[in-house]
């Protein structure tokens, strides 16, 4: 097909080519082209099968506002062809469709329409139920736009993008250049949002006069060009809007261009007044088939032609009800298109001059007149025109029908801000009743189609958002206001909807093959709500997110029911354009924390997994039951990387008061040198945290955390002391200390080696505290611990240093054949002791007295009322609580899974930890059970998933199961 | 027998040009092909301390006088000062100077508790906004001025030295030290299209002597 060339309009260069495969065969288009145009020029009609008739669907519009161009493109499913740019290579295919789509072996369904009332799968397939599930995969199989493998792998690269601006301009059209130019003269920062890869709206290619000598096209380029040259604009061009949110928070993903690093990028903008201008789309005309390809709307005929260079037809018919189709009927003439006739809805309101020229051209002109039915079967070949009472038709042969009842307000964003909106009986269109607070619109959505009228409406509302914001005054706005009164004012709009026809393949809407017909059926059902209505039929529930049926809609629902009421739009809601989920995943970076000695646990053979915020090394090799990592702890002496512990400083003159607020013991009986392991419960007596307090000075205190809770501390005791007043200060330490657990009946030769301090368990022994230096440099926080029951220190040391001090033990250690640790291997050791883990020992509803830890709680602290203490008062007494004890499986080989119920006829219980024991040689481990079922020596019967009705049978044993008098410990 | 050494728990991929040890610190004077900027400099080394007081506005307690308002920031002899709240200052000493905690109880070294890492150069800003809803360009604000708010979902201290019109400019960041991997590769990655590369603490010693001449000017 040849291209039109040498326009100022085009947006295509032909001097550079792309290469697209369809079918089989490699077609050529150009830069600028998008996927759809393309295929248009070589000569492809029939671009997708509609998703239940499987009828023909061609181009019908340029803005993706229905499925008809979806297609698939490079693997990727209901791709919009018509507003994807073609890049060289891309393999495109159609979509839902049996055999070729020019020859589809399901288009007989279209003949079956009558079998397919509105709502037929509400009301059919019920009765046998059994027939459903069949007919559901029928109906899958043959509906459907599209289909993408399970497995499929999103290719390029995503990304994200997060701006604050003063003014953000939704539509780059001439109001909202105007707007944008407006706000930026006072310097603010202004964001100019289009989804087009171009600037200037529907002047972009429209020939038509702005003034004398200048056609509207010159001016969108002059005002484009300032736009883009101000400073402090930003222009996000191919950006489309698709959400608003509170606090005028606006979202959108613009899609990259070649020499771009995002294939798509999720846009937010946090803007502090928001002017929508985002003009106006064609109302569609309902007649018999006009969907048929060779069906299409003025702005696709005029914009193929202007921006594309291709003639959308030899010979058309236009079919219109407003001046923009007269005036593409005009310039398509002069570009060479034949036009056999012009079709008015309007009696009366044209524009005599371009009457004129069409009476010049001798282009027949028929008043009140409209597209009755398209006939052909895969293209149109004929059209019958009707008056509008449908008494006379004239039967006129052209390949091209221009089809548009009128224009409709994209009023999607006002939508999304919640903006209450009216129908306007004058223009036809649904206008804004109030706008939300600081939003404003502009140009042709506001129902004014005057050249200057829509500049002066953006200049208005670019000043308002300034006052919106404080940075004019309002006599700014005022003054504006009074100039823009002065000018055009609201058009008066066409309001038929459907041409004289019973509607029976009259579609509504492209999406979802929804006609008038079934909106007809769906209201005599006794519906009579657009929004119900939308939902029996489908009708805008498709891609186009009601682009089509939007409008149309509820003016037939009213005219339909002939409601007193005015029509009422459905709703949208974001995304109001649809893009990739991978788009709004963005750049999807993994944040994680990893202690310091990360890369050398990788090394040593760690396997980690991600525990809340922290990688941590699990395993060190591929025997999970760790049983070489625990016998070493027990025999030898084993490395522990513990750095995820939660350490804090408490100081200052209160600082005492706090601690006894919020743990269980009493701190003020706290000794320098000692440990104090307490625990910190919530308001109901439950068990929150525990974990090591150390008084390193007056008023000055180090604490530990469980790894979990580190990040909730210093806000929890806030929180707990928010009302007194009290001077103390916490700075969390978590990461500027890591730290060592070196464990193990030789752990103290090895330490010995480095340490500048008598370590000897006279000197340090069991629950000292004791800070000194390794090799007389680094200074170290040493803890004598035993929570996996054997000689241990725990050791912290400053993140920087770690590696060197590890360096140093391992070192130190090769003669006791030190080896590193993990965290299960960890678990399994403190099992066997009876030491508990909060969150695998404890849920949310387990206190401190259920877990055996009543010991920590002292009942007489006065200072400082505990948090939790009342509620323990009371759970003191209470019989019906679980309790944590010790199990023993009756088979020794088979511990039972962590969270496995234990039952009766009821749940009793749950398994916490439980596991083979290396050290004892039984399967054993602690459960929370009712109370009644604590006592030594009940029988528990422990169901697991998938058991297959076959219960594990275990015994209550005391606790703990190893070294119970902890000699191990003290060493 | 070990090396006793200080370990940055930020690394970068480039070669090193230029190093020195400093208090068993390797530190990076600069790295082959650091390219036109934006550049990327890890700071672990540089002594951070945090000030916390009921009386932090009066400086004959902690001895430093502070700014008056939470956000506000000094710049002076290679320290920057920054309010955080009602009674929380932090401190980066940005020089390479040694210095001593002062004997001030509400004092405490939190060198190693973050990632100190400045980010600087043309399009500092086009990178920053890939990775924060914070409004690092406000223009109500002036530089140097402090936020606190996340940066790839981490709760971060920014502070923002120089900024213009055109996105250049920087700021220095601090966030916990456990993050230092996954900042360093989130930051580099969305910096990867305006050519981010790492670079050694001499561009940026110039960068900010070449600030704060401009503030005292």
């Amino acid at each position: 097909m040849k291209r039109l060339r040498q326009f100022p309009t085009l947006h295509i260069d032909t001097n550079e080519t792309r290469s697209l495969k369809y079918r089989g065969k490699s077609l050529q288009g150009f830069a600028g082209d998008t996927v759809a145009t393309a295929l248009y020029a070589n000569g492809i009609r029939i671009f997708s099968r509609s998703l239940k008739y499987h009828r023909p669907r061609g181009l019908y519009n340029l803005d993706g506002e229905s499925s008809n161009t979806c297609m698939e493109v490079d693997g990727v499913p209901n791709v919009r062809t018509e507003n994807t740019l073609l890049k060289d290579g891309m393999v495109v295919k159609a979509q839902n469709v049996k055999g070729s789509v020019d020859h589809d072996l399901m288009a007989f369904i279209d003949k079956l329409d009558w079998l397919m009332p509105a709502g037929f799968y509400y009301k059919t397939m019920h009765k046998p139920a059994a027939v459903w599930p069949v007919a559901m995969k029928a109906i899958r199989k043959a509906a459907g736009v599209g289909t993408i493998s399970a497995d499929y792998k999103v290719k390029g690269r995503y990304d994200e993008i997060f701006l604050t601006a003063d003014v953000c301009v939704i539509g780059g059209g001439a109001a909202g250049m105007m707007a944008a130019l407006t706000a930026a003269e006072s310097g603010v920062r202004v964001i100019v949002l289009e989804s087009r890869p171009h600037l200037g709206g529907c002047w972009d290619y429209r020939t038509g006069a702005y003034k004398e000598n200048k056609p509207l096209f010159a001016r969108a380029r002059e005002l484009a060009g300032q736009v883009e040259n101000t400073s402090n604009i930003r222009v996000f061009k191919q950006t489309s809007m698709v959400g608003a949110y509170n606090n005028n928070l606006i979202t959108a993903f613009q899609v990259g261009k070649s020499n771009d690093a995002f294939t798509e990028r999720y846009v937010e903008i946090r803007s502090k007044s928001v002017v929508v201008a985002t003009g106006c789309i064609e109302r569609p005309l309902i007649f018999e088939n006009n969907e048929r390809p060779g069906v299409m709307q003025v702005a696709c005929a005029h914009r193929l032609a202007r921006s594309y260079g291709l003639l959308p037809g030899e010979a058309a018919v236009f079919s219109i009800g407003h001046d923009l189709g007269l005036e593409a009927a005009l310039d398509l003439f002069d570009l060479g298109l034949k036009i056999r006739c012009v079709a008015d809805i309007r009696e009366d309101g044209h524009d005599a001059g371009l009457l004129a020229a069409l009476a010049e051209r001798k282009i027949p002109v028929l008043k009140g007149w409209v597209a009755a039915k398209a006939h052909g079967c895969k293209q149109v070949t004929k059209v019958t025109l009707a008056t509008l009472d449908g008494t006379v038709k004239r039967h006129i042969p052209c390949d091209l029908l221009v089809a548009s009842a009128g224009h409709t307000p994209v009023n999607g964003p006002l939508i999304l801000a919640q903006t209450n909106i009216a129908y306007d009986n004058h223009s036809g269109f649904f206008l804004p009743k109030k706008l939300p607070e600081k939003m404003f619109s502009a140009g042709w959505m506001t129902g004014r189609s005057h050249p200057q009228a829509i500049e002066a409406s953006g200049q208005v509302a670019g000043l308002k958002a300034l006052a919106a914001i404080g940075v004019t005054d309002k006599t700014a706005v005022f003054a504006a206001e009074k100039e823009a009164a002065a000018l055009p004012g609201i058009d008066r709009g066409c309001k038929l909807v459907t041409a004289p026809v019973k509607g029976r393949k009259s579609f509504i809407c492209f999406d979802e093959d929804t006609t008038i017909k079934n909106i007809k059926q769906a209201i005599d059902m006794g519906f009579d709500v657009p929004e119900l209505i939308k939902r029996f039929t489908s009708a805008g529930t498709g891609p186009g997110q009601g682009g089509i049926p939007g409008h149309n809609l509820p003016l037939f629902v009213s005219k339909y029911t002939a409601s007193a009421s005015k029509p009422m739009p459905t709703a949208v809601r974001p995304p109001l354009v649809p893009t990739l989920l991978a788009t709004y995943a963005g750049a999807h970076h993994h944040m994680f924390k990893r202690t310091p000695l990360h890369a050398s646990q990788k090394k040593g053979g760690g396997i980690f997994r991600n525990i809340g915020v922290w990688q941590r090394a699990r395993y060190f090799s591929s025997d999970f039951d760790c049983k070489d990592e625990i016998l070493n702890v027990r025999n030898n002496v084993g490395l522990l990387d513990s750095s995820t512990l939660g350490k804090f400083r408490i100081f200052g003159p209160d600082a005492l008061k706090a601690l006894q607020r919020l743990y269980v013991s009493d701190m003020s009986k706290l000794k320098q040198g000692r440990i104090k392991y307490s625990a910190m419960c919530n308001d109901d007596g439950c068990v929150i945290d525990d974990g090591i307090v150390i008084k390193r000075g007056d008023n000055d205190y180090y604490v530990t955390t469980s790894s979990g809770r580190a990040g909730n501390t210093v806000e929890w005791f806030r929180y707990h002391t928010r009302y007194d007043g009290w001077q103390y200060h916490m700075v969390n330490l978590t990461d500027a200390m890591g730290v060592i657990n070196i464990s193990g009946p030789n752990a103290r030769k090895v330490l010995k080696k480095i340490a500048d301090a008598d370590i000897s368990n006279n000197a340090f022994p069991f629950a000292g505290y004791r800070e000194f230096t390794v090799k007389n440099t680094i200074p170290v926080r040493a803890m004598r611990l035993g929570f996996v029951g054997e000689l241990s220190f725990e050791l912290h040391v400053p993140s920087s240093y770690m590696q060197s001090v590890w360096d140093m033990l391992m070192a130190a250690g090769a003669e006791f054949n030190i080896k590193n640790f993990g965290l299960e291997a960890q678990n399994v050791l403190r099992m066997e002791k009876g030491h508990i883990i909060l969150g695998q020992e404890s849920e949310q509803r387990t206190n401190l007295l259920d877990l055996g830890l009543g010991f920590l709680w002292d009942r007489k602290k006065t200072a400082a009322k505990t948090v939790g203490a009342v509620a323990l008062r009371q759970a003191e007494n209470d019989p019906g609580r679980f309790k944590l004890v010790g199990i023993r499986m009756q088979d020794d080989a088979r511990a039972p899974r962590d969270g496995a119920l234990i039952v009766d006829t009821h749940v009793r219980g749950y398994v916490a930890t439980a596991r083979k024991s290396f050290t004892t040689g039984e399967a054993v481990g602690m459960a929370l059970v009712e109370s009644q079922l604590s006592k030594p020596g009940s029988r528990l019967e422990i169901y697991e998933d998938e058991c297959n009705e076959i219960r594990l049978q275990a015994r209550v044993v005391p606790m703990p199961f190893y070294d119970p008098d902890g000699q191990r410990m003290k060493m | 027998m070990t090396d006793i050494q200080r370990y940055s728990p930020v690394t970068f991929e480039s070669s090193v040009k230029e190093s020195e040890v400093r208090d068993n610190w390797k530190i990076v004077l600069a790295y082959q092909n650091e390219g036109p900027g934006p550049w990327l400099v890890d700071l672990g080394h540089k002594t951070r301390w945090d000030l916390q007081d009921s009386q932090i506005d009066d400086p004959s307690q902690s001895g430093l006088s502070v700014p008056s308002s939470p956000g506000t920031c000094f710049l002076a002899e290679k320290k920057l000062i920054n309010r955080m709240n009602r009674t929380q200052t932090a401190i980066w000493h940005l020089g390479i100077e040694e210095t001593i905690i002062p004997d001030f109880n509400g004092f405490t070294d939190v060198t190693e508790s973050t990632v100190f890492l400045a980010l600087f150069g043309p399009d500092a800003f086009h990178v920053a906004e890939k990775l924060t809803a914070l409004d690092l360009m406000d223009p109500a604000r002036t530089t140097p001025f402090l936020l606190q708010g996340p940066l790839c979902h981490v709760p971060c201290q920014i502070v923002i030295l120089e900024r213009h019109a055109d996105m250049s400019g920087g700021f220095i960041m601090t966030c916990s030290r456990g993050y230092a991997d996954s900042m360093v590769q989130a930051v580099l990655d969305s910096g990867r299209e305006f050519g981010l590369r790492p670079a050694g603490e001499t561009r940026f010693a110039d960068w900010v002597r070449k600030v704060q001449n401009q503030t005292s000017n």
